[in-house]
Formats: structure tokens, C-alpha cells, sequence
């Protein structure tokens, strides 16, 4: 019994020694070039497939995915962050990429076996040593479901066409003034509070993964100048049907009640504290103000008292009245 | 035997070297009874009702003190000897169960006697009173009103008149109680409770929540001033006003740092398009006797440092402190203070 425990006790220790020298000394070579071992690979995409199976959410939490405005907002993310590695769907991935180990799938492949919520799970959570990014912030689920509605697209064969690669404001434009649905105009916007936006999104402040990687193409002494050109556009007003029920968003962004203060306090003119929110996407407004009431946001406090007390119905209201809203004359 | 003496003594020394330290105790404790809240300091019928009863039972619990005492000290001490049976089961039957069930049965009927009175109904005037967290919402209903006086944070009443109080709660439990003119009487989340007082004596009282309702609770007070009838409608007549305009420059600066705040949202200031409802009403929050429900005073410094240190002024407040310079908020404060 003593020789048997003295054995195990020396193979551990040599086993032991061994890890250590291969870490200490380097020898375990790293080199993309030189490829897996035979097997790892295997091992590594097994696991992989597996672990998203396990852990994506359920199939009846995905949302509609089938607005032409989230899709377009997906793909004018996938051109600018997604699109190096894993190209276009009608073209080529660059050498560089497809020199990655593993080397990332061209889209259409790398879709075609996952269901929608897997391919969530995927775009939030990124993959460990696959050189997949996780989604950049936290609780912006709103933001990975756009890039999954348009990568369904790319599983249809249906693709919308990808923004071209524009730079500076006409970069913003190619969002901003095509897109209505989750994209807010700037239009009506001052200056200022763009400029203020901006260094929110490259702080983190206001937690966003299209916005941070789209204001980390920009260097921040170019915020000021960007905010002017975006907030004098002057777009016209667009013809909106909205879905929630504007009337009690009226009531309720007028009077407030015992429990949530009156919203046009702030956000009722130009001159007042908050932005003007008038003529604003419903779809925006409404994941806007969950962002604060759920506590993504928490950047200004008077916004986490305004929001703490709103039920569903209340923001679909609120967000139904202000879309509805024309510029103030 | 030398041994019992000396722990008896040390006992009776120590008994004795804590009377000093007890009363300073107690006075300090008393201290805190001030005219104002007092439920000694009489005002009203309803309290009158709670004083005697107060009294009486104070003056019979002490008079059973000493009866229980001197019987214990007679017996051990004085008596000559055994007692033969007969005396003792007399003694026993008398003090120890007659007695007791005859004052106590009394005490209970007329303390139960005097539950009515709190019921009788008012004279015409209704106060409803919101408890919210942690301030007092208040609507005058004078009778045959359609629509209310509403106000904050004070309770005024006409003397010698019966008012009616009908008290709710927003999220949590609190309790209405004005010590000098009365009783309290829980506030209920989604059950309204009533119930009337009728203070006789003019003058300025305070009020208090007297049920633990959150980090605030004892910043939850309020002022109440009983007034002569004719004094009270002049008061009720001025408090239905819209709010003053402001009166010079730094007040109209004022209203305009008010307005662009956004202070509105919260807060009603009727007459102008401050229309919010979370907050107290302050549209004649300047003619106030005190500011942040019995918090501070309503001067122009603290206006000012209320509106910076909204927190640190009562722990957990909605209201947000505003990051103002020094100017806006006199500015500010100024204006409040002229809403009078």
C-alpha cells in the first residue's frame, strides 16, 4: 500500500514538473501558423457547439426580427465591426483573416447552422480563444438582437446590401438619417448634448456597443465639429403611424402622476434641460426609456427617478406620444 | 450571617448609586416633551379625553404601588407574627382578586367609553391627508366643496370646531398624530381610516408620524395650527389662490431657474405650468411654517441648502439635490419664499 501511494505520489510530481517546465520554458508552441495538435481542434469546436446549446436563451424569447430598421441597423453594424473577419456575404474574406487560427467563417457559413437565439447568445457573449468579441457593454440585449436580424437575413439569402465605408459625419449620416425604428435623428438635437453623447459612449457612460465602436472611429477632438454638421441637418418631419397609445402618453408626459414626474417639464422646448425628444423614433424612445427604468442607465439621476415608476404600458405610451410629436415652431 | 449582611448592603448601595444616573436619565428623556408635542400640553378636546384618563391611571397605579409596598413592608418588617388563616385569606381574596378585577374592569369601561368620542362626526370641514414617504399630502374639503384646497405638509384648523380626518397611505404605513389636540390614527396603503379632533385652544403644535416607515421617519413631521373660525376661512380663502407672481427681479430669475429645472415635473405651483404631482404642491409654500415636512425653516438660507443637500437634509429622499452656483439657488429660494 506504502509503495502504491509513494508511486502516485511521484508520477503527480513529475506531472507536476512537467506542466511547469512547458509553461516556464515555453515549450508549448503557440504559433497560429504551426495549427492544433490532431484532435484539439475537434475538442475546442465540439465544446464550443455545445456550450451555446446549453446556454442560449429560449427560443420564445426572441423578439420580432423581421423590421427593415432594426435589420438595417444590424447590418450598418456588421459593415463597420464584424464585417473584417468575417466579410461580406457576396464577398471575400482578407488573407489576414482567413490567416487567423481558427480562422473566422465567412458569414453565410458561420450562420448556417444556428437558430436565432443561438445566434444571439453568440454576439452577446463573444467565444473564448476563437478571437470572437463579446457584445462591448452590458444589458444592451437590444443591440446584439439587431445584428442577429440582420445575420437571419444572411441565412434567407435575403440580405439587404451593407452601408459603404464612409467616414467622419457622413459615417453618422449613413445610420442616422436612413434609419427610423431603434436609430434616433439628430437633427433636433443641440450641439451640445451631441457632443456630451458622444464622449457618454466612449467613456461607457452611456453603455452602448454600436455607439462605442462607432465613436471609437473618431478621434474625440472631432466630437465637437461632428455634433455641429449632425445637429444642423435639417431633415423633414416623417409621416409617423405609431402603434402605443398617444393619448395617455400625452396625459402622462403633461401631468405626470402622484408617482411619475411630468416628462414635458424637461423635455417640453429647445430651452429646456432635457433633449427634445419630439418626432423621435417610437422604437427608439421606448428602448430608451427601459434602458433607464431597468437601470442600463443610470448617468443622470434625475432620469432614474423620472423612469423608476413606469410600467410597460405607460412607456409604449409615452413613447407613441413624443414619436408623434412635430418640431416645435 | 456577616456574609448576607454585607451583600445586602452592597446591593442597597448599588440600587441607591443608579437613582442619580436614572433621573438624569429621565429628565433628559422628558426634555423632549416641549410644549409644542406634547401630549401634556393640552389643546384640544380629544386630548383632554387622554390626559385625564393619562392621570388617572398614573394616580391609581401609584397609589397600588404603595399599597403593594406598604402591605411588603409591613409584613416583613412590622407584623408582630404569624397571621391566623382567616385574616390572611381575606386579605388575599380581597387585594389580590376583587380588588384588581373592580379597578381594572372600571379603568376598562371608561377607557372603552372614551373610543366613541375619536368617532363623533365633524363639523363640515373634511382634511384628507396622504402619508407619502416621507411627507403629507393635504386637501382641504370645506363642506359642500367640488374640488379640494390642496396643500402640504400642514394641518391647519378652525377652534372649537370638529374636523374631520380622512387619512390614506402611498406605499407603506404611517400614522397621523398631533399629540396636543388628540390621538394618532394609522395611514393605510389602499384603506382609508378616519377620524375628527376638536382643538379649543389656539396656538402652533407639531405633528409627527408616529409608525416607523422608512430611513426618513423621523424627519416626518409637520406643523399644526389651531385658529379662530374666522381667521381659518381668511387662511383657507388665500391658500385656494393661485400662486403670487414674483414680485422683482431675482424672484422672476428665480422662477425661471425653477422652470428650466424642470421642477415642475414634480411639483405643482398652480398658476403657472408647474403641474407635477410627486412632490408637495408649493404654491404657497413661502406663507409655510416649515419646509421639507418639518425639516427646516422656510428662510431663504434654508430654501437654498435644501434644494443642494435634499439628502443629506433627509436620507433617502426622491428628491434629487440640484448642483446649482450659489446664485441660482438665492435666486431660487427667493422665489419660493415670495410664493406666499
Amino acid at each position: 500500500m506504502r509503495t502504491v501511494l509513494l508511486t502516485l505520489a511521484a508520477v503527480a510530481a513529475l506531472g507536476l514538473a512537467g506542466a511547469g517546465a512547458v509553461v516556464t520554458f515555453g515549450l508549448y508552441n503557440v504559433s497560429a501558423q504551426a495549427g492544433h495538435l490532431p484532435g484539439v481542434a475537434w475538442l475546442l469546436h465540439t465544446t464550443f457547439r455545445n456550450a451555446v446549446e446549453l446556454r442560449a436563451p429560449a427560443m420564445d424569447k426572441v423578439p420580432p426580427l423581421d423590421d427593415p430598421d432594426l435589420i438595417a441597423l444590424g447590418a450598418g453594424h456588421y459593415a463597420s465591426a464584424c464585417a473584417f473577419c468575417h466579410a461580406t456575404p457576396d464577398g471575400a474574406r482578407s488573407a489576414t483573416a482567413r490567416a487567423m487560427e481558427p480562422p473566422p467563417p465567412p458569414i453565410d457559413e458561420a450562420v448556417a447552422h444556428w437558430k436565432p437565439n443561438e445566434l444571439f447568445w453568440i454576439v452577446e457573449n463573444g467565444v473564448k480563444m476563437t478571437g470572437m468579441p463579446g457584445w462591448p457593454v452590458k444589458g444592451r440585449e437590444d443591440e446584439a438582437w439587431a445584428v442577429v436580424a440582420y445575420l437571419e437575413t444572411v441565412k434567407a439569402d435575403a440580405a439587404p446590401p451593407l452601408p459603404g465605408a464612409d467616414a467622419g459625419a457622413a459615417y453618422c449620416r449613413s445610420c442616422h438619417e436612413r434609419i427610423a425604428g431603434p436609430v434616433p435623428r439628430l437633427d433636433r438635437l443641440s450641439p451640445d448634448y451631441i457632443e456630451a453623447q458622444l464622449e457618454n459612449y466612449r467613456t461607457g457612460v452611456r453603455p452602448s456597443g454600436i455607439m462605442s465602436h462607432a465613436v471609437s472611429l473618431a478621434p474625440p477632438e472631432s466630437f465637437a465639429d461632428l455634433a455641429r454638421e449632425l445637429a444642423g441637418a435639417s431633415l423633414p418631419d416623417r409621416e409617423v403611424a405609431v402603434t402605443g397609445d398617444a393619448a395617455a402618453g400625452r396625459d402622462l408626459a403633461g401631468r405626470g402622476t402622484r408617482d411619475v414626474p411630468a416628462c414635458l417639464a424637461c423635455h417640453g422646448g429647445e430651452d429646456r434641460k432635457g433633449p427634445l425628444l419630439h418626432g423621435q423614433p417610437e422604437d427608439f424612445l421606448a428602448t430608451q426609456i427601459r434602458l433607464w427604468r431597468d437601470g442600463t442607465y443610470h448617468h443622470n439621476r434625475l432620469m432614474v427617478a423620472a423612469t423608476r415608476d413606469l410600467e410597460d404600458a405607460d412607456i409604449s405610451a409615452l413613447a407613441a406620444y413624443f414619436a408623434s410629436l412635430r418640431a416645435p415652431e | 450571617m456577616n456574609v448576607m449582611m454585607r451583600d445586602r448592603n452592597d446591593i442597597r448601595r448599588s440600587c441607591f448609586s443608579r437613582v442619580p444616573a436614572l433621573t438624569l436619565l429621565s429628565l433628559l428623556v422628558l426634555a423632549g416633551c416641549g410644549r409644542e408635542q406634547s401630549a401634556l400640553n393640552v389643546a384640544g378636546r380629544d386630548a383632554a379625553a387622554i390626559s385625564l384618563l393619562f392621570w388617572v391611571m398614573l394616580v391609581g397605579a401609584v397609589l397600588l404601588w404603595l399599597m403593594v409596598n406598604g402591605a411588603f413592608l409591613y409584613v416583613s418588617r412590622f407584623a408582630p407574627g404569624r397571621f391566623d388563616e382567616r385574616h390572611g385569606r381575606r386579605l388575599l381574596i380581597g387585594g389580590g382578586i376583587v380588588l384588581p378585577t373592580v379597578v381594572l374592569t372600571a379603568l376598562l369601561v371608561w377607557g372603552l367609553s372614551l373610543l366613541p368620542d375619536s368617532r363623533t362626526p365633524g363639523d363640515g370641514l373634511v382634511v384628507r391627508v396622504t402619508g407619502e414617504q416621507w411627507w403629507w399630502r393635504v386637501e382641504y374639503w370645506p363642506e359642500g366643496a367640488t374640488e379640494p384646497v390642496v396643500s402640504a405638509n400642514e394641518i391647519r384648523l378652525p377652534v372649537g370646531e370638529r374636523t374631520e380626518f380622512r387619512l390614506l397611505a402611498d406605499k407603506v404605513i404611517h400614522s397621523f398624530w398631533i399629540p396636543a389636540l388628540g390621538g394618532k390614527m394609522d395611514m393605510f396603503p389602499g384603506r382609508e381610516t378616519t377620524f375628527t379632533l376638536l382643538p379649543d385652544k389656539p396656538g402652533t403644535y407639531r405633528g409627527q408620524c408616529a409608525e416607523f416607515c422608512g430611513a426618513s421617519h423621523a424627519w416626518m413631521a409637520f406643523v399644526a395650527v389651531a385658529m379662530e373660525p374666522e381667521e381659518f376661512d381668511a387662511w383657507l380663502q388665500a391658500q385656494a389662490e393661485d400662486a403670487a407672481p414674483p414680485a422683482d427681479d431675482a424672484a422672476r430669475r428665480g422662477q425661471a431657474v425653477f422652470r428650466d429645472e424642470g421642477c415642475g415635473a414634480c411639483h405643482t405651483v398652480r398658476g403657472t405650468d408647474a403641474v407635477g404631482q410627486v412632490g408637495p404642491d408649493l404654491t404657497h409654500i413661502g406663507s409655510r411654517l416649515s419646509l421639507g415636512a418639518g425639516r427646516a425653516r422656510v428662510t431663504l438660507d434654508d430654501l437654498a441648502t435644501w434644494v443642494a443637500h435634499t439628502d443629506a437634509l433627509k436620507p433617502e429622499v426622491r428628491m434629487p439635490s440640484y448642483d446649482l452656483g450659489e446664485d441660482e439657488l438665492r435666486d431660487l429660494a427667493h422665489y419660493l419664499k415670495g410664493l406666499r
